[in-house]
């Protein structure tokens, strides 16, 4: 009995391990793909481009046998097709290892696709896809093709991809006009009926930044910038919103981490600079018996000043509370700026709606089908702010008070 | 056949025995010139045999002393044996033929252990441990004097279990000073020592050693079963016996653990476990043992108890390192490329791209090489053992990458290992890692994770499912013994440690007294002192 | 009966691991939106009232097994079809766990390798297991408990770090009312996972002091309960309902979610041990009980002469009960329940209990 149990098993384990190694591959098999961009062709067809990543000259300086970086940190495959998965393996053609999607942090969709089909159709296969993961982000390229954005090289990262992904982080960080959004959110937010997306939109200068001699110069050819938020309504991008109505959009979705305002004081326009320390944005819905809804938005914020162009004497409470009640004016404005553009554009990218879904579930419920066409335009917006300036740098007066008296 | 093949071998195993106690005894001759001849023809003239006759007694006894040279002490041999029997008188009162032997011994030979000897068995027992046989002449019966000595190691550090704090002798290959040293440290008469004489060739002494009413009963008769039944040839260490005894020896992991420090060997004795002390061997046996046990180091026992836990803590981390690193990075690099930070990812690419082999085989080579080099270094001489190290650094760390014959990644994670694997304080524990790393290399090459996974469930449940001794090998883990807890992977301080494991001894369980924990002594009364006269700093 | 005794901590263990088993890793009680997690609770308070049944039950009879007593309690006839039956049923519960696990395994990570193999492999292992008793089956869950639990915390603590729980998603809070988590709990979460727990009256004749049966196994059921609807809570505030809902393992997605520091990122391995150690410790007690089960049914004294040829049945029943994924799941939601949990987790219990409890004060009153 013992001597057969034996068998069997060694028989079974045997079977098992020389069948094996079906999933496995090599590293030097794999394409890792850090960045997919998706263009829409005249004829409707998709334009897909992957970049992919050289390892050995991203992290080959100091090894042996990799030589220098003659040739780019990243190549770029394009391929077009009439769906992604098709165009993939058809891009096989042109690349000699396993396209591998599971490092793709960024994907770039071009502003003619989101405006003309819609971003819906190519989401699904991102999502689906066992090897991609649904926390790259995503960007629209702006003016400019995604494969373009795909081949402009950046200096300082040298995958192209992060320097995007970082770049739109630290503005967001830092200056508050644009959001970082990952595959999963943008989905979870087209799903919602009270909630539409806002993306960020890059933009490149064509042909510029395709070979190492453009990154070479102090200033490269092919600038990697984010231009904007583009705004969605049922899928697509309708419009593109810069300055100060983005700063609106991110505050009201509570994304405005730093920033700076500029304080107008006694005529001149620029007169101080109020710096952004931190904030809280609070979104509540008001629904009134008569089926009105009146969203409440409360601003609190706290900062320094960080630079004075007019003689302010910033020692004086008086007026750092005068200061604060201006930084809270431009807020409350570039906040009405936001919603009157996205009630003009009868999409709600600020989240009222789930707002209302969470105040009065049993009015959404009816409103749900049609809230962006006839409630959501007539929603009436109360904006508060509380600024607080806690401190002025190193100094208090600045030291030209005198000087132009 | 095999059938057939097992019965067979099986009668022979239990023919054995019984043709050995059945063996006869011959008894000893009474002239003096028949016995010697005797004895020259027993032992083939050896060369080593010393037979020196001598006369006694004034002159009227022929007798004759007899013994191996080396494994006597001469000067016990010279001056308590020798000598009283030369400058014997002739007694005042007349002695029979016969009673010379009893005569000699009761007044004459000034040595401790005297016994008489009837027949050549005994006899050649008693030589070969190095005893000095008395022949008298007219008398069928001699005398064996103990006169054991002869050249020993002396008790030295201990080279395989060094420890920072605590005691510096070890273990010897003398059973007598082995056990001498634990009854130094146990000053108990409920220490009991029982001998046995195991193996046919070598009749080596084999004591097992354990505190009567702390032990459990049970296991000392098991473990006293077991030895009985041993019939081997010979025994040269307790390697031997550990095999022949433990519970499961078809396993990669060791069930009975060993030491060669009398500190270690003591603390055992005291838990309840018991010893077993192999003549000629400097390792002494304890059993029952248990998993964690291969993890603790005396050091534990001396050193703070926090410190102590996170070092227990830590080896146990590290010995699953040692287990898996390498097949972790196989599984990693070739499976799941996904689950790899992006930056550690292209850093490994890259260097991965000129390396002609699989992962797989990288690892290998790599853990090969290192394997040879740690046998090689081991068995070099000492003097050349600086060579090995050389070339092994230069072979390992240099060449290979620089040929681009395997990764700076790959000899990275060798060389964690290999430290890794140095941090288990036992070796048998040790170099069962050693072994079952190649095979987990394997399962991750062919699954991956899952693999991987499955291997840690299935080594688990090996684990859990091996008794030493009636002890489950895993407690007081699983089963979770929540009054053994705490020597475990932790160590609490004493004054928690109030009971032994229960799991080990079976009766007896309160080892020492309530409220061991110290205090500072009048910390109350300094306290309320400074109440009254504020802080005494100020004046 | 194998002579094997087992602890109150270990059937605690063993209890938490088998509820934890799979339900850990699918979209639990999702039908009651974004109070999932208050159906996952009110389906635990539901079976902590079945598990009282299977305890009565088992007090009627504490040193047989339920295949014996069902004998008693309903004739030698019907009771041995009533326990020929209960086996098909844990071997059929064992082949869909293995099943699903196979499923995710191949899904998510292993796509080009067979389905057999990876059922196999892991079935070689519960073979294993069970081979060598409830003994090392309990003693290895004890430990891979504390696996698990160090996992869960540090999975915990790292979503926490993430700053991914946004609370916003589970309000509103009880938008579709008490009725829906009643029934997400009445049609759902009642039988799977909590109701499966009467796999357990096979075991506890095991349990060496019975009487800390009773606080182990409801404290085990508690708790698993909370951790479920903890889990259940996080994923919906990580993911949102409507990804919740879709997602075939919303585990899989929170985790895939967490990101801390840039390097304490893709940690599915978090979700394949947890898959594995959860997905091992409910097949091997299923597949234990179906073999005991059989052993005293049929008087097979060896446990290992059965445990191959069942495990080769079980191995072989997971590849044909459903063709595919989506097949597998249908089944899983619409067939399963109806027939199986609901017959055998609750009807044929009451029954039995009803039987034990008629026949015992039918023979007080004899003595009498």
């Amino acid at each position: 009995m013992k001597i057969k149990l034996y068998c069997l098993t060694s028989a079974l384990v045997g079977i098992i391990l020389l069948s094996g190694c079906w999933s496995n591959q090599e590293l030097p098999d794999l394409a890792l793909v850090s960045a997919i961009g998706i263009d829409l062709e005249k004829d409707g067809r998709y334009t897909f481009t992957v970049q992919v990543i050289n390892p050995g000259n991203v992290a080959g300086e100091g090894m042996q046998g990799t030589g220098g970086s003659e040739s780019p940190p990243v190549s770029t495959y394009t391929e077009s097709g009439w769906n992604l998965t098709e165009i993939n393996r058809k891009l096989s053609k042109k690349v000699s290892r396993h396209i591998y999607f599971a490092h793709t942090n960024l994907v770039v969709i071009s502003e003619k696709l989101a405006q003309e089909e819609g971003i819906m159709p190519v989401l699904d296969v991102l999502e689906r896809d066992h090897e991609f993961r649904s926390s790259a982000q995503i960007v629209i390229s702006h003016q400019s093709d995604a494969e373009d954005i795909m081949k402009t090289l950046s200096s300082i990262d040298k995958v192209p991809a992060n320097k995007i992904i970082n770049t739109m982080k630290s503005t967001e960080k830092v200056w508050g006009e644009h959001v970082s959004v990952s595959v999963r959110e943008l989905i979870a937010k087209l799903v919602s009926p009270g909630e539409a997306p806002v993306v960020t939109t890059f933009h490149t200068i064509e042909n510029q930044g395709e070979t190492l001699q453009s990154i070479q110069r102090t200033n490269p050819d092919g600038r990697l910038e984010a231009a904007g938020l583009a705004i969605f309504k049922k899928g697509k991008m309708v419009d593109m919103t810069t300055g100060e109505i983005s700063k609106g959009i991110v505050w009201l979705l509570n994304k405005v981490k730093n920033t700076a305002v500029s304080v107008q004081w006694e005529g001149e326009k620029h007169a101080a600079v109020f710096d952004l320390i931190r904030q809280q944005t609070k979104v509540s819905a008001d629904v009134e018996k008569g089926g009105t809804v009146r969203m409440k938005v409360n601003v609190a914020a706290e900062g320094n000043v960080s630079e004075v162009q007019h003689p302010i004497n910033l020692a004086s409470p008086q007026a750092l509370n005068k200061m604060e009640q201006r930084v809270e004016e431009t807020i409350k404005q570039s906040i009405m700026h936001a919603v009157d553009k996205a009630q003009e554009l009868e999409t709600d990218i600020l989240g009222f709606g789930e707002a209302v879904h969470r105040e009065d579930p049993e009015k959404w419920k009816k409103w749900e089908d049609e809230w962006e066409e006839s409630y959501f335009p007539e929603v009436q917006v109360d904006v508060s702010a509380d600024v607080f300036i806690r401190r002025t740098g190193l100094r208090d007066e600045p030291f030209h008070r005198y000087l132009t008296k | 056949m095999p059938y057939r093949l097992r019965r067979l071998f099986k009668s022979k195993k239990q023919q054995a025995p019984s043709s050995a106690d059945q063996k006869e005894k011959t008894p000893l001759g009474t002239s003096l010139k028949d016995n010697l001849k005797e004895f020259k023809k027993r032992t083939g003239n050896s060369s080593d045999v010393v037979i020196r006759t001598l006369t006694t007694g004034g002159m009227q006894w022929e007798a004759a002393i007899v013994y191996i040279d080396g494994i006597v002490d001469n000067t016990s041999i010279d001056e308590f044996l020798l000598e009283p029997l030369l400058q014997l008188e002739v007694p005042t009162t007349p002695v029979l033929q016969q009673d010379i032997p009893d005569y000699i011994s009761e007044q004459v030979i000034a040595l401790g252990g005297i016994e008489s000897v009837l027949d050549w068995e005994t006899l050649f027992e008693a030589v070969t441990i190095g005893r000095t046989i008395l022949f008298i002449d007219g008398a069928a019966k001699a005398l064996s004097t103990s006169t054991i000595g002869g050249e020993r190691r002396a008790v030295e550090e201990p080279p395989t279990e060094i420890s920072i704090r605590g005691p510096r002798e070890g273990f010897t290959e003398s059973i007598r000073t082995n056990t001498a040293m634990v009854r130094r440290r146990i000053k108990n008469p409920n220490l009991r020592v029982k001998t046995m004489k195991i193996g046919r060739q070598t009749k080596t002494n084999v004591e097992i050693m354990y505190l009567e009413g702390i032990a459990d009963e049970k296991v000392v008769e098991e473990v006293r079963r077991r030895l009985k039944q041993m019939d081997m040839g010979s025994i040269l260490d307790s390697g031997y016996i550990e095999e022949l005894i433990e519970d499961q020896p078809s396993s990669p992991f060791p069930t009975i653990h060993f030491t060669e420090r009398p500190d270690s060997a003591a603390g055992n004795i005291l838990e309840g476990r018991v010893a077993v002390f192999v003549d000629g061997s400097p390792f002494i046996l304890h059993m029952p043992a248990v998993f964690i046990q291969f993890f603790q180091s005396v050091d534990d026992y001396y050193s703070r108890s926090y410190i102590a836990s996170s070092l227990r803590m830590l080896r146990i981390m590290v010995f699953l390192i040692s287990l898996y690193a390498p097949a972790t990075y196989v599984a990693a690099t070739t499976f799941h490329q996904e689950m790899i930070p992006t930056q550690l990812l292209i850093v490994l690419s890259a260097q991965r791209e000129a390396v002609p082999f699989p992962a797989l085989i990288e690892a290998f080579i790599m853990e090969m090489t290192f394997e040879v080099l740690r046998e090689a270094g081991i068995r070099m001489p000492k003097a050349v053992g600086q060579t090995v190290s050389i070339v092994g650094a230069l072979v390992i760390g240099q060449a290979a990458v620089q040929a681009g014959i395997v990764s700076p990644a790959m000899v990275i994670i060798v060389a964690i290992t290999a430290i890794a694997s140095f941090t288990t304080p036992s070796y048998s524990m040790a170099i069962a890692a050693r072994l079952i790393r190649f095979f987990l290399m394997v399962i991750a090459a062919t699954f991956g994770f899952y693999g991987l996974i499955l291997s840690f469930i299935m080594m688990t449940a090996h684990l859990c499912s091996l008794r030493s001794f009636g002890v489950p090998y895993m407690a007081p883990l699983a089963p979770f013994v929540p009054a053994d807890f705490h020597d475990s992977i932790i160590r609490l301080p004493w004054w928690k440690a109030k009971e032994r494991p229960r799991l080990i001894s079976g009766q007896n369980n309160v080892r020492q007294g309530d409220d061991l924990k110290p205090e500072a002594p009048g910390t109350q009364s300094i306290r309320k002192q400074r109440k009254n006269t504020g802080d005494l700093n100020e004046d | 009966m194998e002579k094997a005794k087992i602890n109150a901590g270990q059937l605690f263990v063993l209890i938490f691991l088998f509820e934890m088993g799979s339900a850990l890793l699918l979209s639990l009680g999702i039908e009651a939106k974004q109070d999932a997690w208050m159906a996952v609770m009110a389906g635990m308070f539901g079976s902590l009232l079945l598990f009282w049944m299977y305890y009565r039950l088992y007090l009627f009879y504490p040193d047989m097994l339920p295949t014996s007593y069902m004998q008693d309690i309903i004739g030698p006839f019907l009771g041995k079809i009533a326990a020929y039956l209960y086996i098909l049923v844990f071997m059929y519960n064992a082949a869909r766990v293995l099943r699903d696990f196979g499923e995710m395994l191949v899904i998510f990570a292993y796509n080009e390798t067979p389905l057999f193999i990876i059922n196999a492999l892991l079935l070689l292992l519960v073979v294993y297991i069970t081979h060598k008793g409830i003994e090392v089956i309990a003693r290895t869950g004890e430990i891979l408990f504390v696996v698990l639990y160090v996992l869960a915390v540090t999975g915990s603590i790292l979503i926490l770090v993430s700053g991914l729980i946004n609370l916003d998603h589970l309000k509103p809070v009880l938008e579709g009312g008490i009725g829906r988590i009643l029934k997400t709990a009445g049609t759902e979460t009642l039988y799977v996972p909590f109701g499966e727990a009467v796999v357990f009256f096979m075991i506890l004749p095991y349990v060496n002091r019975p009487d800390k049966i009773k606080p182990a196994a409801l404290s085990a059921l508690v708790l698993s309960g909370i951790n479920l609807s903890i889990t259940m809570a996080v994923n919906v505030a990580v993911l949102g309902v409507d990804l919740t809902e879709r997602s075939q393992f919303p585990l899989l997605n929170t985790i895939q979610a967490i990101q801390v520091a840039e390097f304490l990122e893709r940690l599915d391995v978090f979700f394949m041990i947890a898959l594995i150690v959860g997905g091992f410790i409910k097949i091997s007690i299923y597949f234990y009980a179906a073999v005991i089960g059989a052993s005293d049914l049929f008087r097979v004294k060896e446990i290992s002469r059965l445990v191959f040829p069942l495990g080769l049945v079980v191995l072989f029943l997971s590849m044909v009960i459903a063709s595919g994924y989506a097949e597998h799941i249908r089944e899983g939601l619409h067939f399963v329940p109806l027939y199986i949990h609901l017959p055998f987790h609750v009807i044929l219990p009451a029954l039995l209990l009803t039987g034990a409890a008629l026949k015992k004060r039918h023979s007080v009153n004899k003595r009498n």
